[in-house]
């Protein structure tokens, strides 16, 4: 389980998280919406160490973790992984040494057993054709696949996914979003996915929570969601452009 | 009034604490990057790779600014000889040392910092506002240790080389001067009876810092960008700023211990 406890979160004068508490359950996917810069992927990194709040604390199935050392946090990049919004392939390496740098790193495996591994890995995503080719070589939404490839590596409990469909074609996202399904389905794997992709959330959610204005606005199920009378909600929702919303 | 103290003390403050927090910034990296050379924590194929992208590819660079620096450096010390005293014959040692001393590896480091130092702000810059930076550390590969060591290895064993060889092109450059306009024999300007040890040491000693501050001065501004487009642009502004200014603060530093304490 994960919880995020009165999360404050500041970059200069500007006070992105304002208290922010928020906790999944082992086995969701918590889809974690608001509007651009409301501070969905800055909570989220606090998770995995690439951010550290001005206070509250963060617990990681029963661990603080809040305050852990930069080598400290390695363990838990092990149990936590992280598909990032640009996918954040090394374009220097092809698609197969990608996919292997998170076991020669965080389990120090030879080059060649590896390889072996990650070609498992890149199986799972329908991308063992592509090994050898490079990043810059491939579309966005098979690029997003190779990135899944690598943060699944480790046999991770806990994925963030950080807007895994935006820039995609219809197509490539239903295959994302059945990636995220069959990932909760057969292995039982916690997801927090940062994204406004309304199609996604609705489908794909078992629970749903607004960030807005540095809080949590509205925390429920899909159906939750569409029963609140919140106009701010009903506002993001329905994406009508006009609305209390301060944007 | 208290105010008004309090303005007067936060303007002189600011620019002391931000100084203060960049060279505790810059300290960091290089601690980190003493640590991963002593442990032997060194990705060698990128060194090798880094090294040509630095060494090699600078040279046309170096020949060009050497070159140049050799010729218009012997013609204005001829002309003045001619004038006051018409004996070349110092002139070509006296040239060799000043080179070894001070300018081959001075200007040297001075190019790679503009040249190599941009280039590494930004190729760092744009992994960190394209989170490539963060992936690197959620797949446990530490920033420093994976991009900031090997450039640093590779810098300081090729500005040592690219030394060496801007020594030998300004001499070269400067003795053709020399031969074509004045008339010095290319035997007499080729002397190296004022170059002791202790003046190429010193000369090797100053390339070898600077090759080793370069990259780590222009990693951290890589480091430290934030934003887009326009954050990689002022990393890699400050990474040049900040690399020439410490070509030059240890160009200070080392001659004067060399000079003062060591009497050289």
């Amino acid at each position: 389980m994960i919880e995020f406890i009165d999360i404050h979160k500041s970059f200069g004068p500007k006070h992105v998280l304002r208290g922010v508490s928020l906790t999944v359950d082992e086995g969701q996917v918590l889809y974690l919406i608001g509007s651009s810069g409301a501070g969905k992927s800055v909570l989220v990194k606090h998770l995995v160490g690439l951010l550290k709040p001005d206070s509250g604390r963060i617990i990681l199935d029963g661990r603080d973790i809040t305050w852990l050392r930069e080598d400290e946090f390695y363990a838990v990049r092990k149990t936590c992984a992280m598909v990032f919004q640009n996918s954040t392939l090394f374009d220097s390496m092809s698609v197969l040494d990608n996919v292997a740098l998170p076991y020669r790193k965080h389990h120090r495996l030879s080059r060649a057993d590896a390889s072996r591994r990650a070609r498992e890995k890149l199986a799972l995503v329908h991308m063992e054709h592509a090994a050898r080719r490079f990043p810059g070589d491939l579309g966005d939404g098979l690029r997003k696949r190779v990135a899944i490839a690598r943060a699944l590596t480790l046999d991770p409990q806990f994925v963030i996914f950080d807007e895994p469909t935006t820039g995609l074609d219809p197509v490539a996202a239903d295959n994302v979003d059945d990636l995220i399904r069959s990932l909760r389905n057969d292995t039982g794997v916690t997801s927090i996915v940062v994204s406004h992709d309304l199609r996604s959330i609705f489908s794909v959610a078992d629970r749903i929570a607004m960030i807005y204005d540095g809080h949590i606005r509205l925390d429920g199920t899909p159906d939750d969601f569409r029963r609140s009378d919140d106009p701010v909600v009903q506002q993001f929702i329905n994406g009508r452009p006009d609305g209390p919303m301060k944007i | 009034m208290n105010a008004r103290i309090g303005q007067g003390f936060g303007a002189v403050g600011a620019p002391v604490v931000a100084v203060w927090r960049h060279g505790w910034a810059i300290y960091s990296v290089f601690a980190q990057v003493v640590w991963a050379i002593v442990t032997g924590a060194i990705r060698w194929r990128e060194v090798v790779r880094q090294a040509y992208l630095i060494g090699n590819r600078s040279l046309f660079f170096i020949t060009v600014t050497l070159g140049f620096l050799g010729l218009i450096s012997v013609y204005q010390v001829a002309s003045q000889i001619q004038r006051i005293l018409p004996d070349f014959t110092m002139m070509g040692p006296a040239f060799i040392q000043l080179m070894w001393r001070e300018f081959a590896p001075t200007i040297t480091g001075l190019m790679v910092a503009t040249r190599v130092g941009s280039g590494i702000a930004a190729e760092i810059g744009s992994m960190v506002v394209t989170e490539q930076v963060d992936a690197l550390r959620m797949c446990n590969a530490d920033p420093v240790r994976y991009l900031i060591v090997p450039r640093t290895v590779a810098s300081a064993v090729m500005l040592v080389m690219l030394t060496i060889y801007a020594v030998f092109v300004a001499t070269l450059a400067g003795m053709a001067l020399a031969d074509v306009v004045f008339n010095v024999d290319p035997s007499t300007f080729v002397s190296f009876r004022l170059v002791t040890t202790a003046d190429v040491a010193l000369g090797l000693a100053k390339a070898l810092s600077y090759g080793f501050w370069i990259p780590i001065v222009a990693g951290q501004a890589g480091l430290s960008a934030t934003g887009g487009s326009a954050g990689v642009g002022w990393a890699t502004t400050r990474a040049v700023v900040s690399s020439s200014f410490a070509v030059i603060l240890l160009d200070f530093i080392i001659s004067g211990f060399g000079y003062v304490v060591l009497n050289l």
